[in-house]
């Protein structure tokens, strides 16, 4: 999400005369899109916005925040940043910039807009996309489900769907100028449309829009989707997926925790039974699909046996690729009340037990590939000197042999030649369209 | 010659404001606050978020009122360190509150269910949602358990039918049964198409949970609102 919001600012600070850069120290504006899901984050935050004003002593510099703030966290960044504004009214950036230290206040107005009245204005902005053939595109913003580990619903205000249009609108110009990789993003994406209350059409409709301008526009693409909310998934969504060939046999659905009473603490609003269920789906209908899920260990209260449940699930669902993290309370949210009672090296341990169970199956999975020839989006130079990277349908990694980086944003057949735990490595067939 | 930008005082998105119609004390600790509804529709079984105009802090509150009333209530519980409800207590009608919702999935208006057999399960003020379901549907059947640890907790227990409920207090032994509801549970004998419900704290609903499922309840049947 906040890859997406990030070039809608680069847009509209583009257009306001400004450069982006990579280089921290040769800029004059600098700014940070927070992310509210992990405290990690916000402390990173504070580290950097102390060693920014240091600079400022000896250099001109305007620093400004965004994206998940929560009110508490707002308070000490007004004190510390010089714009903090709302994602909502990016757009108005560059007019604060230009009043910043003049004679208007810079902010006139904080704290959290919980309907997200604005967000309209914020989309019609044109992203500077950083790729020519990746690209994501915002679908629907905030959240309404209140898990407790996590401030979003208190950042990003209620769960608002951008018109269908505008998205359907993007995804076609975005095809029509040669991307070959689109996701749609939100924080619950497959609840979109259900806060228009029948005023829109519902998340598979959308992605069934989206297959039908695929199939009109006679082009290849995929369009893959993140995060859904297993309370939310249906098996239409999946049904869909598998009528359209440029909607990605890639699902990236959220477990978690595989226990049942972490995820009651959690608030998750489903249950390992409706979780199984769609998994199920999912490999009846979809039997081609990879499947990538996130977990958070060592949550308030998880008991060992809770734990062992979750890994369970690993050998269960054997998962393509779990972005697990330790649970870090996050202000703001919920379970911010509560102890943080499983001991750091205890949520390593298990951090490091579903590692080794996801590399466990990857290795029998991945090695199942050898021989076979697979269609990839070429992403650019690998750290392996002289080959280049790649990524399937399923968003595997692939690397390959290639001196030419014009391939980048191709796609290309590798015939796969061996196989580690978390990557694949082949030799190149054909490529589709050379530069 | 140095300039600073002019930061105003930090002040809160606004939210709509509900005036407090009435305060109905009911122990020392809980208390019913009722604002005026405005319109707000709300199902059954969901929370809204109370917030004081002017402030940051705000907490959220399962709807205690039925559908059809004219006003909005929530059942609150005084947490003598805690930096909302000292406050909220001090609320006296006439003052404004900011409401924001509804939201939440814990809904159960009878029809969207395959049977009509309800368990309710509270602890504390976790019959909140419970008190609005019979306010909304007086002529359902249920049955519901509360667990707390004195009798003077037994929340206006007379807009309950009599027969229906069920006090079971751990700290005196003026209830309808000396224990936590959990052991009550254990006594009960239920079908297996039951439509369970708890409200409360996440320790009573992991052991409920534990028991239900025992019983034979298929995970499907379990409906939980964890109070924090």
């Amino acid at each position: 999400m906040n890859l997406s919001d990030s070039e809608r600012v680069i847009s509209v600070l583009d257009e306001a005369g400004y450069t982006y850069t990579d280089n921290e120290e040769e800029a004059g504006l600098i700014g940070i899109l927070a992310c509210s899901v992990r405290q990690k984050a916000i402390d990173k935050v504070y580290s950097r916005i102390h060693k920014w004003n240091k600079w400022k002593n000896h250099k001109n510099l305007i620093t400004f925040i965004s994206g998940c703030i929560l009110p508490n966290d707002h308070e000490k960044f007004l004190k510390l940043f010089d714009i903090t504004f709302q994602m909502k009214d990016m757009p108005k950036l560059p007019e604060m910039i230009s009043r910043y230290g003049i004679t208007t206040p810079v902010h006139l107005k904080t704290g959290i807009d919980p309907h997200n009245e604005n967000i309209e204005e914020f989309w019609s902005v044109k992203p500077s996309y950083q790729s020519d053939f990746e690209a994501y595109i915002p679908i629907q913003n905030g959240c309404d489900k209140f898990c407790s580990f996590c401030a979003v619903p208190f950042t990003r205000g209620r769960e608002v769907s951008r018109p269908s249009k505008d998205i359907l609108a993007e995804v076609a110009l975005l095809v029509s100028q040669g991307y070959k990789s689109i996701t749609l993003l939100g924080q619950n994406v497959n609840s979109y449309g259900l806060d228009k209350k029948g005023e829109e059409i519902t998340f598979s409709e959308l992605l069934r829009e989206v297959g039908e301008l695929g199939n009109r526009m006679k082009k290849e693409f995929w369009v893959y989707f993140t995060s859904p909310h297993p309370r939310d998934m249906t098996d239409e969504v999946i049904e869909v997926i598998a009528q359209y060939p440029v909607l990605a046999k890639q699902i990236h659905l959220p477990m978690q925790s595989g226990d049942d009473k972490v995820l009651i603490r959690m608030n998750r609003k489903h249950n390992m039974e409706k979780y199984r269920q769609i998994v199920h789906s999912i490999r009846r209908i979809l039997p081609e699909a990879t499947l990538f899920t996130d977990i958070i260990v060592g949550f308030t209260g998880e008991t060992e046996e809770q734990f062992e449940n979750t890994r369970k699930t690993m050998e269960e669902f054997r998962f393509n690729m779990a972005y697990t993290a330790m649970y870090s309370p996050r202000p703001g949210a919920t379970s911010h009340r509560w102890d943080d009672d499983v001991p750091l090296e205890e949520k390593k341990r298990r951090l490091h037990e579903l590692t080794e169970e996801l590399r466990k199956h990857n290795r029998i999975y991945n090695h199942n590939l050898l021989g076979k020839t697979m269609r990839v989006l070429v992403r650019g130079e690998d750290r392996k000197i002289g080959f280049l990277s790649a990524l399937t349908e399923g968003k595997l990694i692939v690397r390959f042999p290639h001196e030419n980086e014009n391939l980048t944003g191709q796609f290309a057949d590798v015939k796969i030649t061996s196989a580690s735990d978390f990557s694949l490595e082949g030799e190149l067939v054909k490529v589709e369209e050379l530069v | 010659m140095y300039f600073c930008p002019l930061i105003q005082q930090t002040k809160t998105e606004d939210l709509k404001k509900y005036t407090i119609t009435a305060v109905r004390h009911l122990t020392e600790s809980t208390f019913v606050l009722q604002l005026e509804r405005n319109g707000l529709p709300f199902q059954t079984g969901q929370f809204v978020i109370l917030r004081r105009p002017g402030t940051i802090d705000q907490r959220e509150y399962t709807v205690y009122s039925g559908e059809q009333e004219d006003v909005l209530e929530v059942l609150v519980r005084e947490v003598s360190d805690g930096k909302v409800t000292p406050e909220l207590k001090k609320l006296q009608p006439g003052e404004e509150m900011e409401v924001d919702g509804p939201f939440g999935f814990f809904r159960f208006q009878p029809t969207m269910f395959p049977t009509q057999k309800f368990l309710f399960v509270a602890t504390g003020t976790g019959i909140s949602p419970f008190h609005s379901f019979v306010k909304t549907y007086p002529e359902h059947d249920y049955r519901l358990i509360h667990g707390v640890r004195y009798s003077e907790e037994a929340y206006e227990h007379n807009h309950f039918e009599k027969d229906k409920i069920t006090l079971c207090t751990t700290g005196d032994k003026n209830g309808d049964f000396n224990g936590r509801v959990t052991d009550y549970l254990f006594t009960l004998k239920l079908d297996t198409d039951t439509q369970c419900f708890l409200c409360g704290n996440s320790e009573m609903i992991h052991e409920a949970f534990d028991i239900l499922t025992g019983k034979g309840i298929p995970v499907q049947n379990i409906y939980t609102e964890v109070y924090f």
